[in-house]
């Protein structure tokens, strides 16, 4: 009985540790879940009570709401070409960090900075101006005559702009390849280099294998914030993720729907769909992981 | 060891009723006798201006009320209406609101506003105010809001650039076709005639002109039936934008909501077409003699229409209503508040206030004062306020307007598309 008792004294020890977790969990997070999963089959403009109508969000999404279908493409254009450009750049950068200093503290701290102040809205702002019509970018290809780019009146421009402003974003995968490529030991590439190995070979041999678990890593967490991108796309479209829904990434879709026209339900139902697109992304990742990781630890395959 | 444990699990659970006690916290009792402290909310837009000036005026209101303390938001326009909604739907809005034309049938409707009937010529006079400015406050016969100032559409352009364009005046009776004829001769002289039109505002306008509206009576469908109309309107400045006599909507999007980048402030361009009360934010920027002219015709009487730039309202949670009333009548009918506002919101609607404050005016100001007098006896009745939804209509209409100045629609398949969008949104008030 004794015994018992302080049993569950423990436990609840326990629980009284993590309960700021917990209801914090509770409160801003799994219930606010399942009212927008409630949401996503009504409709609901906050003002009046939620209208049970079923599957009529879904329906309306993939079938009469092409601004919805125009986002996705947005999105996944953004997602697929400015992922795998970040993580390239971030592997490169760390490369380059990865030779042993003794300023690599300094230019370690540099090169995040942009993952720290990226999201800001001064930079995104900053963005803009970079990217005008008389900004630096344009003047520099005028300087090399490429002629003016319409950053803010071709959609694919707009949406190269808000790329190449998540690839400057590439700190944080930095620092992770960083530490990944320190991991490697010396003694490989010593012994690639007797061998007769070039600089390419020992990169494609040594280093990317090596470091694949990494770069699944990275490009999970990367894929995953990449779609949900909001602030770039807001900022630098004001909102309206011009031009002619260049810019209209999911979340800003999302947003817009939420928040200006009051269609909450709808924007629930969105909200949704995206998380099991986020799903099936991450699913497939880990399924094609398994043809090329090599995780040292299992002795290759 | 255990009862440092049990200690512990207290404090946590101690810390985290406190938490949820914070968050139901911030009812503060008010109402009562008119002596009883009192603490009001209240919520604006506006640019940083306008939040110095009210801010003042509410100091002056404190200090005449020492009961009083009033709590203040401000936002931007886009951002305001963000923050409302989610109040909204908590039951949380501020007493007073400053509600727009485009957003306060949905707030009425949907019962957040209260009934002003019980406070006119109680706490809230409008012996001075005409019959037909505030009755752009009723909706479905029910009193929502007090307007808070008048507005009028008209052209706003530097009369020096305009003789440098090589034109003498804006004609008293212009056409659009007149108007095109100008924006050409002034484009191919690199002058931009305007800035384009906010496709919502002036394709009502254009309508009006026409004996028809945007949206029809009831707020469900859209008011005209002829897509010819929608054509005929949004193909000149398509034209225009084609032939580079107007900006281009790449260029438009850059210097969006930065007045200090248009084309009149840095004297690239000639006027701008928009309500009155922004002609004296217009004239500060630019920092030079400006002048109004009216809308182009015909039937410029019928298009035009005295709109409250925005309104005052009471919304329904208020636990002071009466306390937000007296505030609300201390804005429309104190002088000294007035001079503090100096018609920033739009000309004043009480004609006493009109008058008593018209010789502290500034030259731009009492430009638009008696822009505004002569405008009103011509101006026909407003529409009905837009519908729940218009925001998205609208919304839908830029869209298809940039592309059609893009030039990657045509002004029909525009037609149809916004026939179509709007139908769908409109349809949920049936």
């Amino acid at each position: 009985m004794l015994k018992r008792n302080t049993a569950l004294r423990n436990d609840l020890t326990g629980y009284a540790f993590i309960s700021p977790f917990v209801i914090g969990f509770l409160a801003f997070t799994l219930i606010p879940m399942f009212i927008s999963l409630y949401l996503s089959f009504t409709s609901y403009n906050l003002f009046s009570a939620p209208r049970w109508i079923g599957l009529d969000n879904f329906v309306k999404m993939f079938t009469g709401d092409p601004k919805y279908m125009n986002s996705l493409r947005v999105t996944f254009l953004y997602v697929f070409v400015g992922v795998p450009l970040r993580l390239m750049f971030a592997l490169f950068i760390a490369m380059l960090l990865n030779n042993g200093s003794r300023l690599i503290g300094t230019y370690r701290t540099l090169f995040y900075l942009p993952s720290i102040i990226g999201g800001s809205v001064a930079v995104s702002i900053m963005w803009r101006n970079i990217f005008g019509s008389e900004g630096i970018v344009n003047s520099a290809l005028i300087a090399i005559g490429l002629g003016p780019v319409s950053w803010f009146g071709d959609p694919n421009a707009a949406l190269g702009m808000l790329v190449t402003l998540s690839v400057w974003q590439f700190g944080s995968s930095m620092l992770i390849f960083l530490a990944g490529l320190k991991n490697i030991s010396p003694e490989m590439y010593e012994a690639a280099g007797v061998d007769g190995a070039g600089p390419a070979r020992r990169f494609f041999r040594i280093t990317l294998p090596l470091l694949s678990p990494i770069i699944l890593f990275n490009l999970i967490m990367q894929t995953i914030s990449a779609f949900m991108t909001f602030v770039p796309a807001y900022i630098i479209s004001k909102g309206e993720g011009g031009p002619m829904d260049g810019t209209m990434l999911y979340s800003l879709y999302l947003f817009r729907q939420a928040f200006m026209f009051n269609n909450m339900g709808y924007a629930s139902a969105m909200a949704w769909v995206m998380l099991i697109i986020v799903g099936i992304m991450t699913a497939v990742l880990f399924f094609v992981s398994k043809y090329w990781v090599f995780y040292e630890s299992e002795g290759g395959r | 060891m255990k009862r440092r444990m049990l200690g512990l699990l207290a404090a946590v659970t101690l810390a985290s009723t406190a938490l949820s006690a914070c968050s139901s916290g911030n009812d503060a009792p008010a109402g009562g006798s008119a002596d009883d402290p009192v603490s009001l909310r209240i919520a604006w837009w506006g640019s940083d201006s306008r939040h110095a000036y009210t801010q003042q005026v509410i100091d002056l209101y404190t200090s005449k009320h020492p009961n009083v303390k009033i709590d203040v938001e401000y936002a931007s326009f886009d951002d305001y209406w963000k923050k409302l909604a989610p109040q909204a739907a908590a039951k949380q809005l501020p007493d007073i609101v400053q509600m727009d034309i485009s957003y306060i049938s949905q707030y009425a409707k949907n019962g957040q506003l209260a009934e002003l009937e019980p406070y006119l010529n109680n706490q809230i006079q409008v012996g001075d105010v005409s019959e037909s400015v505030l009755g752009t406050g009723l909706l479905g016969g029910k009193q929502y809001g007090i307007p808070i100032g008048v507005n009028v559409l008209g052209f706003h352009y530097d009369p020096e650039l305009l003789k440098k364009g090589g034109i003498d005046s804006i004609p008293a009776d212009w056409t659009w076709e007149k108007y095109e004829e100008m924006a050409r001769q002034t484009g191919s002289k690199g002058l931009y005639f305007d800035s384009g039109f906010a496709p919502d505002i002036f394709f009502n306008y254009y309508l009006r002109t026409k004996g028809e509206t945007l949206y029809n009576e009831e707020g469900n469908a859209l008011g005209y039936d002829d897509d010819k109309l929608f054509t005929d309107f949004f193909r000149i400045q398509a034209d225009l934008v084609k032939e580079k006599a107007l900006r281009s909507p790449d260029y438009l999007n850059q210097i969006k909501g930065v007045l200090e980048e248009s084309d009149l402030v840095k004297g690239t361009g000639i006027g701008v077409f928009q309500w009155s009360n922004q002609f004296v934010g217009l004239q500060k920027a630019a920092a030079r003699p400006l002048a109004l002219a009216p809308m182009m015709g015909p039937d410029m009487e019928k298009g035009i229409y005295m709109q409250p730039s925005m309104y005052w309202a009471i919304t329904n949670n208020s636990k002071a209503k009466e306390e937000a009333a007296k505030f609300i009548d201390f804005w429309v009918n104190d002088v000294e508040a007035n001079k503090i506002i100096k018609g920033e919101r739009g000309v004043p609607i009480s004609s006493a206030i009109k008058e008593a404050i018209a010789g502290e005016l500034d030259e731009p100001v009492k430009q638009v004062f008696d822009f505004v007098s002569e405008m009103e006896p011509k101006a026909s009745p407003m529409s009905p306020p837009p519908p729940t939804g218009s925001p998205e209509v609208i919304a839908a209409l830029a869209d298809l307007i940039e592309e059609l100045n893009f030039g990657r629609i045509t002004p029909e398949q525009a037609a149809a598309s916004f026939r179509k969008t709007a139908s769908e949104v409109l349809a949920a008030n049936k």
